[in-house]
Order: C-alpha cells, then structure tokens, then sequence
C-alpha cells in the first residue's frame, strides 16, 4: 500500500490550538503566537488537519527555528507576507525581534482594523542595510492616517530599543491585494 | 560511526540541559556564564519566553504560563547559540550543521562552563533533537519511496491525504530515555511543485535524575548515537541519495 501526500497549499489557519480545545484565547494572553503542548492537541476532539502543522511547530521554544515557524505561521493569519524566505532569514539574523512583531502586527491591527497588513524585507540600495516593514493598506487614505500610524508605532517603538533588528510600520498608500484583501 | 551526507536535511539541532531544582540559580548566573562562554559566543542578546506548565490535578488539567527571561549567545556568524534560562542550558546549530565533530565540543565548553559557574546538583532533562526539513522536488508524493517512518492507513481509507502528523516515542535504556519522532508535511510558499516535511527527532531523558551529572556529556554521545539510527531508520535510499552520502 502506498500513501501519498498531495502538494498543500499554504495554510490559512481557521483556528487556533486554544480554540482547538475550546479554551478562549484571550483567557490565556491575547494575540500572542501560541504556546500550547502536545498534551493539549491530544485532549482536544476538535483538531483539523491544517492545524498538524501547528501541532508540529508548538514543541519547545529551545528551537530558534521552531519559534520563528510559530511566529511566521501567527503572523500569516493576520498579515500578507511578501517574501516568507527573507523574512524567515532576517528574523534567523536579528532573533530579537520574535518578542516584538506580534506587538507591532497588534498594535497595527488596533489602529487599522480596516487595513489588509503586507509584511516584507527592505533592502536599501545604497547600504549594506535591511529591516522588517510593515505596511499598511487601505482601501481609502485619509488625513488620519499618519496620526493612526504614529499611535501605533509607539506602541511597540520601545520595544526596539538596543535592539540590532528593526520593524519600520508605515504605508505604501497603495490598495490592498491579492485573495486575503480585505 | 553514522553516515556522513553532502547535504543533510538538519535545519537546527537542540541539546538541552535542564537542572534540578535543587541546583542553586540566581540572576547573577547568566552573566557569570557569559564572561566563560563569550570567545566562542560573543553576540549577546535577550528574549522573554513564556512556557506553559500542565499538571493533572482533581479538577482536571490546569495550566499555568510562566515568564521568563533567557539569555541568547550567538557565534559571530550566528551559526550556533547557546541559550541561558533558569535552570536551563541550551546550544543550538543551525544550518548548515557543523556535523557532530563541530557542534559536540561547543556542547561540552558550554557544560563545562556551566559546571564551573554553579554547583549542578541534578539533571531534570537532557534532550539532543534534530529537526530535518525533507523538501521533495513532487506534488503527490509516495512516502514509501522516501520514508520508512510513515502513517499506515488501511484499503478502506481515500489513499491521499490532505495531512498528517506521524507521532511515536520509542524507549531506550530501560525506559530511562524516550526518542519522540515526529513527521508531518509542511507547506511551502512559493514553490508549486514541491513538497516538504519536518522529521523532528528529539532524544530525551525521560526520567528526571536518571543520569549523574558526572555522566552528562556521555549521555548526550549515547544519545547521538540513537538519533543518527532512528534517523537513518525513518528514511530510504531515495533520500539518502538526495543527501549526498559522503563515503
């Protein structure tokens, strides 16, 4: 007999490993990437099969790379992520910044709930420099945006302080796109 | 001796050494461990991580997450890492894995500078895992053709599966120590035609104070010499022909 596993798509998660088990999310700490164990999916009779590969990536936050996979994983459910690789790479380089993007990605969320989040790499091209951006698109801009920018930038900024990594929030004024557009 | 490949699956391999409570643990301890370790070390920086701690209790499970800070050491080519917590000494080599002969001795100088920092009473856990990312240039793979380590379904079963997770703990040394293998497909962005799993091996010790502290080091060699077998165990040639076995 042979088992065969068909090519998956990028996975949309629908529900969380606390919803998964009925225990609301907020009742443990609100919008940060998940911290359950194994013992929580096993218990749960609710599990589908997108969310093996949270099971997956939930064990033991010794592994740096398990911890970025679960952030990523986190961050793609609520942002558009432009480049996963270099993302993934950056966040391998500047480690630190893990404990920052879900507060930059909720900080945003607060301040732009209308928005569609794209996250990328920027790479300067004068200098040997790059960080994380977060944009923010809207379908209509209007002249609270650099205000509401500025709000939710301070919520995180301190956050970054003698940090080597950067995460820059801003906007790009363009539409939002793609199959997640809001 | 296991074999040796061109290109191994390993993203990252983990060994952990989680210290007894009885082991002495104050704040001055991560700085100490830095002045021993920062020559191979010297890129120091911080995280918040949060655990959950489960307990069975009458009224059912109860978890509890518990904060804590952890000290991140990383090479000057970020390559490896060593990590500090309470009661917790982690080293880490991503990839490209430096293969045994390069991460074993950063294991020992980070034990031994750990031994020579605090007085280590007791070992909770030591673990030694391995996780391998297998990516395959196909849609619609046969896992026979690369994996021996695979979920059976029976005939009455859709044969293709939308996902799976392959969990099994095997135990070693009388039930002193359990290898927990794990292997599940993952998606992969931007690249149709491919498929990729994680094969997450982690070797531990199941038994809290199962190994003397004088005995650590030997443990963790005996534990690599359980992975290389499990992990050559759960593949076929197929795929150690994709590694490149270097003879």
């Amino acid at each position: 007999m042979v088992t065969t596993v068909p090519y998956l798509h990028r996975p949309q998660l629908k529900t969380s490993m606390m919803e998964l088990q009925g225990t609301k999310a907020e009742d443990v700490k609100p919008e940060s990437p998940n911290i359950l164990t194994f013992c929580d999916f096993l218990q749960s009779s609710r599990q589908s099969s997108v969310e093996i590969v949270s099971l997956l990536l939930q064990r033991g936050s010794e592994s740096v790379v398990i911890d970025i996979e679960r952030l990523m994983e986190w961050i793609a459910r609520r942002v558009r992520l432009e480049n996963p690789h270099s993302i993934r790479e950056y966040l391998l380089r500047f480690t630190e910044l893990l404990d920052v993007i879900p507060q930059a990605v909720d900080a945003a969320k607060k301040h732009f709930p209308e928005a569609q989040l794209v996250m990328d790499v920027y790479q300067d091209p004068e200098i040997a420099d790059c960080y994380l951006v977060l944009f923010i698109r809207l379908k209509h801009y209007d002249d609270s945006v650099i205000e509401r920018l500025e709000k939710a930038e301070a919520e995180f900024l301190d956050q970054l302080v003698n940090k080597e990594g950067w995460i820059q929030l801003t906007t790009d004024f363009r539409e939002p796109e793609g199959e997640d557009v809001l | 001796m296991g074999r040796k490949y061109a290109n191994p699956p390993i993203i990252e391999a983990v060994c952990e050494f989680r210290l007894t409570s009885e082991t002495q643990w104050d704040l001055t301890v991560p700085g100490l461990l830095y002045e021993r370790l920062k020559e191979t070390f010297p890129q120091k920086e911080q995280r918040m991580v949060q655990e959950v701690e489960l307990t069975q209790g009458p009224e059912g499970l109860q978890q509890q997450i518990r904060t804590s800070e952890r000290l991140l050491f990383f090479t000057e080519d970020r390559k490896m890492l060593a990590q500090v917590g309470p009661r917790l000494l982690v080293v880490n080599a991503l990839k490209p894995y430096p293969h045994w002969e390069g991460f074993k001795p950063r294991i020992e100088m980070a034990w031994k500078s750990l031994q020579e920092t605090i007085e280590v009473r007791g070992l909770e856990r030591i673990g030694l895992r391995y996780i391998n990312r297998i990516e395959l240039p196909a849609q619609g793979v046969e896992l026979g053709d690369y994996f021996e380590f695979y979920p059976f379904v029976g005939k009455r079963f859709p044969q293709q599966m939308v996902s799976f997770l392959a969990y099994v703990e095997f135990s070693y040394a009388d039930g002193r120590d359990r290898c927990r293998v794990q292997l599940a497909p993952i998606p992969i962005s931007g690249a149709e035609g491919k498929t990729a799993f994680i094969l997450d091996l982690d070797y531990f010790l199941a038994r809290p104070r199962g190994v003397a502290v004088a005995d650590a080091l030997a443990w963790v060699e005996e534990a690599h010499s359980r992975v290389e077998e499990v992990f050559e165990g759960c593949i076929t040639d197929n795929l150690r022909n994709m590694f490149e076995e270097v003879l």
